[in-house]
């Protein structure tokens, strides 16, 4: 410092430099000094601070020791959840009006320690404006108000328990809990580093605002061993995590199989296209590019694509601007390093470097840096190293430019500049992207939803859309909680099927052939080998070919090819094809019914019944396919906003026993009303009617290879399903040990999952499928989409 | 001075590739408008800074001799001489940049600055300012007569009726034109930004009039209802910079009309930094038009100087 305050006017007036910035901390460090420097637990309203815990020090930017915090043990994490519990039960008898009181009581409180919240936010290396926050509580709580009448039939989750890795920013971490609390669910927070001190300030501000003791708790220690052991707590309903993929693993692999429905955020290792069409003013998308790369914490990685007509333009004008910028602080000491190491690879396959100045063999700064010339096949391009380093790909057309962003693992979102209305729309819906950003970048505000697609998480935070998460129809059954069996990953499904051997049978009744489905053909299983489909008394009713992994390989080959043009018929046309499905079924109800009834051993009345409620679905489907739309949400700024439902893409179904016509014809509808393609396993103990439903398939006029219904061994088709990674989503309705698997399998690539354990549903009967309860209709619908946000800001 | 731009041929494709997103200008200003420049010295350095960037002016009907005079000796010692010694700045050559008239005071301007021994240049304002509506004939005879008074810069006002209707071979043969009236005296060409309509138009006329000669751009005559905003100012320095990367001759920038504070000018300066550079904070490539905004930089430095605020009669009038 001493060199800096001997700086005279003259020397200032010279160098025309800015100054140190000053940044007090004095309220956060009065607030810290409070708690002596050694912040507890947030539970049931109060600080707890129990003896003899391991302590994490929270350190600053310049790797100085802020204070410490308290790793929680598994009885903490008991006492968190019983006051969780306990908080849940007042929070959730209150009404809508009272939730949203206390949550318009907020932003005040917000507003008045501003100050503290946003140093402590400074202090932890978490940097975030008071008004963001803010923002996000009067959102919230307006919908906290609105529940009951624009959610009816939906009841909160329970204790929802909210997991966050160290480099989620608060915004994220906020953008879990509000909603949760609106919505009326009690919540534990599991923060991560630099979440820690914001999370522990904000429960204390929430109180404040009068929020009841229990309905946020907040637990400090590792993320992946408090998950799971909230996961083991059969009080926890929900978990949902944000933040990076590498923890976003170790939690789910740690939580898996206890019951628990768990859903993944992964935003922060997600890597973005940041595209630049020649018809972009080309200086505002370079201020854009400087503004989101060259800082020290980075919300997404980022990869800048550029047309390469204009090439040379952005990139002098990169190196204008990039001439003046001083080093950038790296988050860690192992990044130098890595940063080298890719710099030099890059080098090495060709690239150039734009670089301010060559950066110093040490010390904590490292040069803005963007990697010239670099093909997508290069390691840094695939994954990006961390520090303030960019790199830029070319493309040649428009079109090149979108496939080249889609060609990515992620999906959670695009930057597109172009002043060309017709590109900039038609690329914002041809992009595999949650948000698309036209002519600016992350831009963030809770009423668009941030939906990541692929890798980059599995649920829909924002907006109407993301309230979902924390609600369930109010009639279905929960997942049954119990404690994982154990479960050998690596052979489920593997097991062979029984082998069938030559019987004697009546000659005039020898048991019919049935094929499978699979793109669009009839055809045997691929190995050859088939298996007896038994009625009630044990007799052998029909043989149907016993399908595994390959059969599952074609089938999604061809629905991979098939989906996009479904997707792309307009939503009329996928209605008239479902209604004509719903004609061909008509036609046969006679044979399904008697199939249905011949395999389940129901009266034929019963049955009748059922495959007339399947005709009526199915018309349902038909007529909300032009019917569900997405909305035009308030945009944070002027400008246009649009969310629209998007088709996952390819969807593997596990379908239960109960109704089996009846909830196979309904999960089709939906998947299928969407957008989507599905691969559908029909029940491994009723496939009967299934089979006979293919032959509906085949006259009807859906293009082949849309729905592919395969027979066989359930576990082993699971297994097959699960590691296919262009399947986006499974519906399971199958054993815990099936939930437990795909919980721990579906990770890496990530699927959307929805399970359901068999145990539960036959204790229902199959009374869901049968319900005329629109909440689950709505809830069917919203697990066949994906949400995207376009956001075109004006002036 | 550093070498003027010689301007090139007209590039009609060049300009017509223009394109400016207007919501992402106007976000790229408030994110300038945010850059803190710390306090204290540093506050004080920029601020003397600014003063050394103002064309010290007065366009008035009522200018006579004896008020001209005024404004050349503040010109000459814009702040106090006694703050200027405490910050150990008086012996480094505080003074505006220069004084700028209307055609008719160029000659009682001249005369009072020679009489005080000041080398400071005389800037004129010309072409049937502030509306270019008189015929092409008096406006250069304008610019010619401003000259041969003594006039060393001639801040020109373009013809807005060209650039509305995209006659933009026609103004650059005008602005060519003025540019040869106003033979070894340095150009400023006056956009009137307020009249032109978009961004798009003021990037294009910026590019045209750079192409035609012009040594500085200038954004507004100060008579217009919107004067020097940080949007368009961005658009215009946005110009500066492609028109540099393309031909390698730095064009200086002008901001002029409603600018009044301190805190005003530390933005301008911050904007030049973050889009142009270092080089273009001296008043060779960059000039701040006002009037009034003086009274008010002198007030700030004396604050810093003596930690309290004059009352308007501790300090100089013009």
């Amino acid at each position: 410092m001493a060199g800096v305050s001997t700086k005279t006017v003259h020397d200032i007036f010279q160098t025309m430099e800015y100054g140190p910035s000053s940044t007090s901390t004095a309220t956060a460090q009065s607030w810290l000094e409070k708690h002596s420097r050694t912040l507890g637990f947030f539970i049931d309203g109060k600080f707890s601070h129990p003896a003899d815990r391991q302590t994490q020090d929270v350190i600053d930017s310049k790797a100085a020791v802020v204070c410490s915090t308290v790793c929680a043990q598994a009885e903490d994490v008991a006492s968190a959840v019983s006051s969780a519990a306990a908080g849940f039960k007042t929070w959730s008898q209150l009404s809508c009006y009272q939730r949203a009181k206390v949550l318009l009581k907020l932003p005040g409180v917000l507003q008045r320690h501003s100050q503290c919240v946003s140093e402590v936010c400074e202090l932890s290396q978490s940097t975030t404006s008071p008004a963001v926050l803010i923002r996000l509580a009067q959102y919230y709580a307006s919908w906290a108000q609105l529940r009951d009448t624009r959610m009816p039939e939906w009841s909160p989750q329970g204790v929802v328990t909210v997991v966050v890795s160290d480099d989620c920013s608060v915004y994220f971490l906020l953008l879990k809990v509000l909603p949760a609390l609106a919505m009326g669910n009690a919540v534990i927070v599991v923060p991560g580093k630099t979440t820690a001190l914001p999370g522990l300030l904000l429960a204390q501000l929430f109180m404040e605002a009068g929020m009841p003791a229990g309905v946020l708790n907040v637990l400090t220690g590792s993320e992946a061993s408090l998950a799971a052991k909230m996961a083991q707590n059969p009080q926890v309903n929900y978990l949902t995590f944000s933040g990076c993929r590498q923890t976003g693993e170790a939690v789910a692999k740690a939580a898996a199989g206890w019951g628990v429905p768990m859903t993944f955020s992964l935003s922060s290792s997600s890597v973005c296209p940041f595209i630049i069409f020649e018809s972009a003013d080309l200086d505002s998308a370079v201020d854009g590019v400087i503004e989101l790369a060259f800082k020290k914490k980075r919300d997404f990685q980022w990869v800048l694509c550029v047309q390469e007509s204009v090439l040379d333009s952005v990139v002098a004008r990169l190196k204008t601007r990039m001439a003046e910028m001083k080093g950038v602080p790296l988050a860690s000491d192992p990044d130098r390093s890595i940063i080298d190491a890719a710099i030099q690879e890059a080098q090495q396959q060709g690239a150039t470097l734009i670089q301010s100045c060559p950066p110093a063999s040490t010390g904590g700064l490292y040069p803005p840096t963007v990697l010239c010339g670099l093909a997508p096949s290069c390691e840094s391009v695939i994954s990006p190293p961390p520090g303030p380093v960019l790199p830029l790909i070319t493309f040649r057309s428009s079109a090149e430019g979108v496939t080249l962003g889609n060609h990515s693992p992620h999906g959670q979102a695009a930057s597109i500049w172009t002043e060309d209305l017709t590109l900039a729309l038609e690329s914002a819906k041809s992009l595999c992207v949650g948000s698309v950003w036209v002519n600016c970048h992350s831009v963030m505000d809770p009423a668009l939803p941030l939906c990541g697609r692929r890798d980059s998480g599995n649920c829909t935070d924002g907006g109407r859309e993301g309230l979902y998460q924390f609600l369930r129809p109010s009639l279905s059954p929960s997942l049954p909680r119990s404690s994982p069996s154990s479960v050998n990953y690596a052979d489920f499904g593997s097991a062979p099927s029984k082998f069938m051997i030559p019987e004697v049978f009546d000659p005039s009744s020898v048991p019919r052939f049935y094929s499978q489905l699979v793109g669009g053909q009839m055809r045997k299983a691929d190995s050859g080998s088939s298996r007896s489909v038994l009625a009630p008394g044990g007799a052998v009713l029909a043989h149907c070919p016993d399908g595994g992994r390959k059969d599952v390989r074609n089938a999604v080959e061809a629905a991979n090819k098939v989906q996009p043009g479904w997707m792309k018929k307009s939503p009329a046309a996928r209605s008239q094809s479902l209604y004509s499905l719903a004609d061909s079924l008509e036609k046969r109800r006679q044979d399904l019914a008697v199939s249905i009834q011949t395999q389940t051993g129901i009266p034929l009345e019963e049955a009748e019944k059922e495959v007339e409620l399947s005709i009526s679905k199915l018309s349902d489907w038909a007529a909300r396919c032009d019917k569900e739309q997405g909305g035009t949400p308030f945009p944070p700024q002027s400008g246009s906003a649009l969310s629209t439902p998007e088709a996952l893409g390819v969807l593997g179904v596990i379908l239960p026993n109960s109704k089996p016509l009846l909830s196979l014809v309904s999960v089709l509808g939906a998947a299928v009303a969407m957008g989507n393609a599905v691969i559908m396993v029909p029940s491994e103990k009723y496939p009967f009617p299934a089979l006979e439903f293919t032959q509906v398939l085949q006259a009807s006029d859906l293009p082949g290879g849309l729905v592919s219904i395969i027979t066989g061994g359930r576990d082993q088709l699971t297994q097959a399903l699960a590691n296919h990674s262009v399947i986006q989503g499974i519906w399971y309705w199958g054993s815990k040990e099936g939930c437990q698997f795909l919980q721990y399998c579906c990770v890496s690539p990530l699927k959307r999952l929805w399970l359901h354990c068999e145990e539960e549903e036959e204790k229902e009967a199959g009374k869901i499928w049968t319900d005329l309860n629109p909440s689950f209709q709505e809830e069917l619908w919203r697990k066949a989409v994906v949400w995207k946000s376009i956001w075109i800001p004006t002036a | 001075m550093s070498a003027r731009n010689p301007g090139m041929h007209l590039d009609l494709e060049w300009v017509s590739k223009v394109r400016v997103n207007t919501q992402a200008v106007h976000k790229r200003a408030q994110q300038i408008q945010g850059r803190k420049v710390a306090k204290k010295q540093w506050q004080a350095a920029w601020l003397l800074k600014a003063v050394t960037c103002i064309d010290l002016t007065t366009l008035a009907g009522d200018d006579t001799p004896s008020n001209v005079h005024r404004l050349c000796m503040k010109a000459t010692q814009p702040i106090r001489h006694d703050l200027l010694k405490s910050m150990d700045m008086h012996d480094k050559g505080i003074s505006t940049a220069a004084v700028c008239v209307y055609p008719s005071r160029v000659a009682d301007a001249v005369k009072s600055l020679k009489a005080a021994n000041s080398s400071l240049p005389v800037a004129s304002v010309a072409t049937g300012f502030p509306a270019g509506q008189t015929p092409l004939k008096t406006r250069l005879e304008e610019v010619q007569m401003a000259v041969k008074d003594g006039a060393a810069e001639i801040d020109i006002v373009i013809n807005r009726t060209l650039a509305l209707t995209g006659q933009w071979a026609a103004l650059y043969d005008e602005i060519r034109q003025f540019r040869e009236a106003c033979g070894d005296a340095h150009m400023k060409s006056i956009l009137a930004v307020g009249e032109l309509g978009t961004f798009t138009n003021v990037y294009k006329a910026s590019l045209v009039s750079m192409m035609a000669g012009s040594d500085f751009i200038k954004t507004s005559t100060g008579k217009e209802s919107v004067n020097a905003t940080y949007p368009v100012a961005i658009v215009m320095v946005r110009a500066i910079r492609d028109y540099y990367l393309k031909t390698g001759h730095k064009v200086g920038f002008k901001p002029a009309g409603g600018i009044r504070t301190a805190q005003e000018s530390v933005v301008w300066l911050t904007l030049m930094k973050e889009e142009l550079g270092d080089d273009w904070l001296n008043p060779h490539l960059f000039r701040l038009g006002a009037s009034s905004l003086l009274a008010d930089i002198e007030r700030q430095i004396y604050h810093y100087v003596t930690g309290r605020y004059p009352a308007y009669h501790e300090l100089p009038m013009v």
